[in-house]
């Protein structure tokens, strides 16, 4: 019973970790490429609609990290593997 | 008619990212159903599939917003699309996990990875030179 109390709450930490690291590392990524956006929109206003597309993309592979960390919060959080050592 | 070939190609754009996240998750969903069975396959479809469905809401916000000029209202267009697809990627997780019985976690983490990733294959198909 200890055991799965201890498990749990380290899983919450981790869960935390996760998510919050996560977010971290996604928001100034995401800082970066805007900053960077804006300095080229600034310096070359025509290139604003051929960077759209690819600042798309780049949005969604610097959030991709964040949303596998996302799936595996929730793996952790409804589905821990870690649990079936102290059930057997 | 240069702004409108532009829209064009990142409209293009859009849908070969679509293309190549449902080639990444039909793969993955095929390898995973083969190697552990039915449910691990439909896992790795529901993984993939939720990634699918936030990108082509993403995409279909930030092309309202092609007609834009100003950078920032660009920009803006663009994080709004985006903070969409993680709520609908994250919706859909939630419900996955809470109503799928027999989930395969591992097979649909697979899925959910390798079709987020997939999402910058198609900046190898980008014709607009930058």
């Amino acid at each position: 019973m200890e055991a799965l109390a201890l498990i749990q709450a380290y899983t919450g930490i981790g869960i935390g970790l996760i998510i919050g690291l996560g977010a971290a590392g996604a928001c100034i990524g995401i800082g970066i490429m805007c900053a960077s956006f804006l300095e080229g929109a600034a310096r070359q206003p025509e290139m604003i609609p051929a960077l759209q597309g690819k600042v798309f993309l780049l949005l969604g592979l610097i959030d991709a990290s964040f949303i596998i960390g996302v799936g595996l919060a929730m793996m952790f959080a409804f589905a821990n593997p870690l649990l079936s050592v102290v059930s057997q | 008619m240069a702004a409108l070939e532009t829209n064009q190609s990142a409209t293009q754009t859009y849908r070969n990212m679509l293309r190549w996240q449902a080639i990444a998750m039909l793969v993955v969903a095929l390898v995973a159903g083969a190697l552990a069975g039915m449910p691990a396959g439909i896992s790795a479809l529901l993984g993939g599939g939720a990634v699918i469905v936030g990108a082509w809401f993403a995409a279909k916000i930030a092309e309202k917003g092609q007609s834009q000029t100003q950078a920032t209202a660009v920009l803006l267009n663009l994080l709004k699309a985006e903070a969409v697809k993680i709520l609908i990627v994250a919706m859909i997780l939630f419900a996955v996990f809470k109503l799928y019985q027999s989930l395969v976690p591992f097979a649909l983490i697979a899925g959910l990875a390798a079709t987020a990733l997939f999402s910058g294959a198609a900046l190898a198909k980008s014709q607009t030179p930058v």
